[in-house]
């Protein structure tokens, strides 16, 4: 099939953007405060079931080895224990994890022959309790034969032999390497004035929640059944691969979710954690929970985040305008790859951030070392996209001797050019970058914090102030997850990515909607009652909210890529429409009017221009429950009102076969400025917040409160990445901080005192009522702006910020150097 | 993360606590567990007896003690903290709380058993040997007095005898008139990358003595006498400072971890020295 390149399939919105809402836009407290302040949340760990026993999991010393014995006899000794499973074992009866790479790599939920990260699981116990089941790890003896460990991501490139993590993928630790040219990159680099290079750092962290990942799992002999109670997602989109794994039909695993304690993209799937209870329950023919440690998350949980080296370039007009980039690029993925390289298909959605730029190559090469495989985290490997152009902006800025702030007005893409189409293919839909920057200059008072500045400056004080224009994409599709697969084995490439939910009316007109994905952190209640309520103009604490498990539930693909409140929003704007079409038909025959002269208006239905000839919602539910025979003779209108509907991806197109072309895959960008304020202490090295100001464009707002809160914990997160947080693993693949006490995120006292939240609203033409997501701006602005304020704050002695976190002791470093050059 | 299989034992009465202390060699006490229940959860450590204080009445007491202040067992973080007797007769201390740890540890951990649990890089040890505290312990062979200076002896390693149990904290009246305390940790509350504490006593413009205390940057807390010297004798002035902070910095031989490299503590023992130096001569005035 032939495609005209740049196709816009036509907008499917339904309902256009008002000047006034019922229930959108208002910032109404959250639906889930309730319950989950006051303790009635459900957790992994709460999950509890009759004759429960408790695993645990005895973990690899080694980065990288053979498995040579394991004598587990002493450990099987010990009263209480169930029984104690090898990954030997295991395979017997359970098959690899899941995977979404191709050509596919091999993971067990318990290591076979080999392990390839420190803390991979070697043997697991099942016990009474969970004391017993550690203790009986300590009593496992295993029989290592240490192979060379891997892990610089440079030199992952070259290893061969022993040193090879999967050889069955060939003698190389090179999981993926692949070039494209999006554009006309040589020839625009020929007409570049200059060329900024740029060798650019980010490192690895993680979404580290408080609540690690845990799977209660319950085997029922007679019906051959796994019931699976996990803070898993997408376990309506791809949790049958879990049933795959378990070598049972998909109908034979029910997993029921859990609330999550936190996720930031870490839980995404938890395939391992699911399969490994299922398998111990079925074997220990009791019900089993297994509950990651903190060092079991983070040295095994599956989700540390991108871990990337660039050497990047830009090529500029000398009058400031941006042509096109080049980016080469190694990511360590660690020892597995169940997103393939999925993080790179999301990174082609805003590569070129929100300028005007032409061309760009990218040069991708992902590597197997000896660490925690890569999963999702805030951002999904698009942050990291916005740090490289934002470092690459700001030294063109210097070099050129250009302000920021105007180099950044002079190539922002301008608000008639929408939607507008970028050089991957990806389509940012709709925007107004500089009513978005010139909102953030006014609340940050930029021209006074440069006089401020100033004065410090005199005062030998380094006050810096910092700048990100970043976009962030929302609502991704599924060909990201493959579009970068080599064409011999392009894998599985599913274009389906949906979200649905069910809308039942009660008998006295109250709705109870039931999400098919989970909660996770956010607020996907309040988002789904404020829509609901907007629809058909009921009282939001009239709507409550359930979760399906995967036996009920249907074609939801869950949070994640900022998507979850403009899909819900879609699915319960369409299951409205089912309601609200029969509760018409109803209301029609009660008030003896025909349905289109009727509207929905503040808890009724009434006929438009009658004031007082209404019913209320409970008199037509009721009627529609239970009066069926006063009711015309229509087949089709049968009792009860309810509605199940599912919501397709708004807009999004196929790649072309080249790739040279990603088609429309991740359209509803959102866009924001980020400015901070901050001031180094050069004797300590650290970095101290005197303002910030974090100006976001999500399309319609749902909730101005709650999309504030996502920002400002977006933006804390954002701050970890920048300062604080990091994987640190030592020469031998040991990671040197697996605790929360080692590894670092920022609290309270290290945030700024008011993270100020500015909103511009250009509403989407793609999505119900014009609503872009959310979910992960914070992280994705931050880490650049920061990263700019400190360098500007350290220009007196010239030291540049090419990586990532600049904790203490890294920055000190810099500014030593720097004063030793004479800075 | 649970701990190894241990026995709990409840003593009602301080000598409760030295005969199972006596009775048991593997035995551990248990105060407000904000350490050791961390370390046996992590099986870092494993005791096969456990010797629960809490119960035991009347020793969570800060008294005056003639002109200093004696300060019981139990007092825990947060008491401490927030007590007039300490703000008044060992400010030093009340400084040094503005950086240990959190509200919620604080109400738990006590200042005995961060003393006894000795960690490289805590504060109060600082704040002990800075003011010359006195550290009470006893068993049923009777009780003794060590000087803070001579507690401290490695990495969670003190002068303590398995068999001994702190009672009492006793700070010294304020015998200098300045002092103050700084650290750099990498986030509020965490334990220190490197701790300055310091006491001066300045006469006449004249620095006649001077304690500068060190902690993190070491296997525990201990005066850095090169930078005392440098101080004492003269004007705290610009030079002095200058010398103080290089002779602090000389005086270390640091650790490299995750957290800071050795250069790292090296540079922020100087920064600290010159700032608490400075503080603390401007309260002598
Ligand atoms: C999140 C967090 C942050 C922290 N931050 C800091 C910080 O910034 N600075 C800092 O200094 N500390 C910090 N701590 C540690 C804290 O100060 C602990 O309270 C303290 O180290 C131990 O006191 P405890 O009463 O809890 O003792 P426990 O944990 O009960 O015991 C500690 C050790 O002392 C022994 N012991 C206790 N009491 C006695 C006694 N009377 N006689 C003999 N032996 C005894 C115990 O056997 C054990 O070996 C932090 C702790 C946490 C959890």
């Amino acid at each position: 099939m032939t495609r005209e390149r740049h196709y816009i399939p036509e907008s499917r919105q339904r309902e256009k953007p008002k000047s006034k809402y019922f229930a959108i836009g208002h910032s109404m407290k959250r639906v889930e405060d309730t319950r989950l302040l006051t303790g009635s949340g459900t957790y992994a760990d709460d999950v509890s079931l009759p004759n429960m026993a408790h695993a645990a999991v005895l973990r690899s010393p080694h980065a990288h080895a053979r498995i040579v014995s394991i004598d587990k006899s002493k450990a099987e000794a010990l009263p209480g224990v169930l029984c104690v499973m090898t990954g030997a074992e295991a395979a017997e009866v359970t098959g690899p994890c899941a995977d979404f790479s191709s050509p596919p790599t091999t993971q067990h939920c318990i290591a076979v022959d080999k392990v390839r990260h420190v803390g991979e699981t070697v043997a697991a116990v099942v016990a009474e309790s969970r004391y017993i089941a550690e203790d009986a790890c300590e009593l496992i003896e295993v029989e290592y034969d240490p192979l060379p460990a891997v892990v610089d991501l440079e030199e992952a490139v070259t290893s061969t032999g022993d040193a090879v993590l999967h050889p069955e993928r060939g003698d190389t630790n090179v999981a993926h390497h692949r070039v494209i040219d999006f554009g006309t990159v040589d020839e625009d680099f020929a007409q570049a004035d200059l060329v900024i290079e740029r060798r650019l750092r980010w490192p690895r962290s993680g979404g580290t929640p408080i609540e690690t990942v845990g799977a209660t799992a319950h085997y029922d002999r007679g019906t051959g059944k796994f019931t699976i109670h996990a803070n898993t997602s997408m376990y309506n989109y791809v949790g049958w691969l879990i049933a795959v794994s378990l070598k049972v039909e998909p109908h034979r695993l029910n997993i029921v979710p859990t609330d999550a304690g936190g996720s930031f993209g870490s839980k995404l799937f938890c395939h391992k954690v699911c399969t490994l209870a299922g398998t111990l329950a079925r074997a220990a023919g009791r019900p089993v929970k297994y509950l990651e440690d903190r060092i079991d998350n983070m040295t095994s949980g599956d989700a540390h985040g991108s871990d990337r080296v660039y050497d990047a370039k830009l090529a500029l007009k000398r009058d400031g305008t941006m042509l096109s980039m080049r980016l080469k690029v190694i990511d360590d993925y660690g020892a597995y790859f169940q997103y393939g390289v999925g993080q790179h298909g999301n990174a082609m959605a805003q590569v070129t951030g929100p300028y005007k730029i032409n061309s760009v190559q990218v040069d991708l090469t992902a590597v197997f070392t000896n660490k925690c495989q890569q999963g999702a985290y805030r951002g999904f490997g698009s942050e990291v996209g916005n740090f490289v152009i934002e470092r690459l902006v700001d030294a063109a800025c210097e070099e050129l001797d250009i302000d920021p702030i105007e180099m950044r007005r002079q190539n922002l893409i301008e608000q008639d050019q929408f939607p507008y189409i970028m050089p991957t293919g990806n389509m940012y839909d709709s925007g107004n970058y500089q009513a978005v920057l010139d909102e953030a200059l006014g609340m940050i008072d930029y021209d006074g914090w440069r006089q401020k500045q100033a004065e410090a400056r005199e005062e030998g004080r380094y006050i810096g102030i910092g700048i990100s224009t970043c976009q962030e994409r929302s609502v991704f599709s599924a060909t990201e997850f493959w579009m970068w697969n080599p064409n011999e084995t392009p894998g599985f490439t599913l274009s389906s990515s949906p979200e649905s939910v069910s809308v039942n009316i009660d008998p006295t007109g109250k709705a109870f909607i039931t999400l098919n994905a989970p909660f996770w952190g956010n607020s996907p209640e309040t988002m789904a009652v404020q829509v609901l309520a907007e629809k058909l103009e009921m009282d939001p604490s009239d709507i409550s909210v359930g979760y399906a498990d995967s036996d009920k539930g249907f074609n939801s693909s869950g949070p994640g890529g900022s998507r979850f409140t403009v899909m819900i929003a879609g699915a319960v704007s369409g299951a409205a429409d089912v309601i609200k079409e029969k509760m018409l038909r109803v209301a029609s025959h009660m008030l003896e009017a025909d349905p289109s002269d009727l509207e929905f208006r503040n808890g009724s239905i009434g006929v438009q221009g009658v004031p007082g000839k209404e019913k209320t919602l409970a008199e037509v539910a009721l009627h529609a429950h239970y009066f069926r025979l006063d009711l015309p003779e229509d087949h089709d209108l049968t009792s009860g009102i309810d509605a199940a509907y599912v919501y397709d991806h708004p807009v999004t197109t196929m790649p072309s076969e080249d790739r040279t072309d990603l088609g429309i895959f991740y359209p509803i960008v959102g866009h924001m400025c980020h400015i901070p304020v901050v001031e180094v202490d050069v004797e300590t090295g650290k970095v101290d917040f005197l303002d910030y100001v974090a100006v976001h464009d999500c399309g319609t707002m749902v909730n101005p409160m709650t999309l504030a809160g996502h920002v400002r914990g977006g933006t804390v997160n954002g701050i970890g990445s920048a300062l604080y947080e990091h994987f640190h693993y030592d020469e031998n693949g040991q990671l040197q901080n697996a605790l929360l006490s080692d590894y670092l995120h920022p609290t309270p006292m290290e945030t700024p005192v008011d993270i100020r939240v500015g909103h511009v609203e250009t509403p989407s033409p793609f999505t119900e009522y014009g609503i872009k997501g959310g979910g992960e701006g914070g992280r994705m602005g931050a880490p650049p702006a920061i990263a700019a304020a400190v360098e500007d704050a350290l220009k007196p002695l010239g030291v540049k910020v090419d990586s990532l976190p600049l904790t203490p002791k890294v920055l000190r470093g810099m500014i030593r150097e720097a004063e030793a050059n004479g800075g | 993360m649970k701990p190894a299989r241990f026995r709990y034992l409840r003593a009602a009465s301080v000598n409760d606590a030295l005969q199972a202390l006596a009775e048991n060699p593997d035995a551990q006490i248990l105060a407000g567990g904000q350490s050791l229940i961390a370390m046996m959860n992590l099986r870092l450590v494993k005791p096969a007896c456990l010797i629960d204080i809490n119960r035991i009445s009347n020793i969570g007491y800060i008294d005056e003690d003639g002109d200093g202040v004696a300060i019981g067992a139990l007092a825990r973080h947060n008491d401490v903290k927030h007590s007039p007797l300490i703000r008044e007769r060992c400010p030093l201390l009340t400084e040094a709380y503005e950086s240990i740890a959190h509200h919620t540890v604080r109400n738990r951990g006590t200042l005995g058993g961060n003393l006894c649990h000795a960690d490289p890089s805590s504060e109060t040890p600082a704040v002990m040997v800075a003011t010359g505290a006195t550290l009470m312990l006893q068993s049923l062979r009777g009780q003794r007095e060590v000087g803070a200076e001579d507690f401290f002896l490695g990495t969670y390693e003190t002068a303590r005898r398995q068999d001994e149990m702190l009672t009492e904290i006793r700070l010294p009246g304020r015998r200098t008139d300045g002092w103050a305390f700084a650290e750099i940790s990498n986030r509020h509350g965490d334990f220190a990358i490197a701790v300055i504490a310091t006491t001066l006593r300045i006469e006449d413009g004249r620095c006649e003595a001077a304690r500068v205390v060190a902690s993190g940057v070491g296997e525990h807390a201990a005066r850095l006498e090169p930078a005392e010297e440098a101080l004492i004798g003269g004007p705290i002035d610009d030079a002095r400072l200058d010398a103080a902070a290089a002779a602090a910095a000389g005086a270390v031989d640091p650790h490299s971890d995750s957290h800071a490299d050795a250069a790292y503590r090296r540079d922020a023992i100087a920064a600290l020295t010159r700032r608490t130096v400075r503080r603390a001569a401007a309260r002598c005035d």
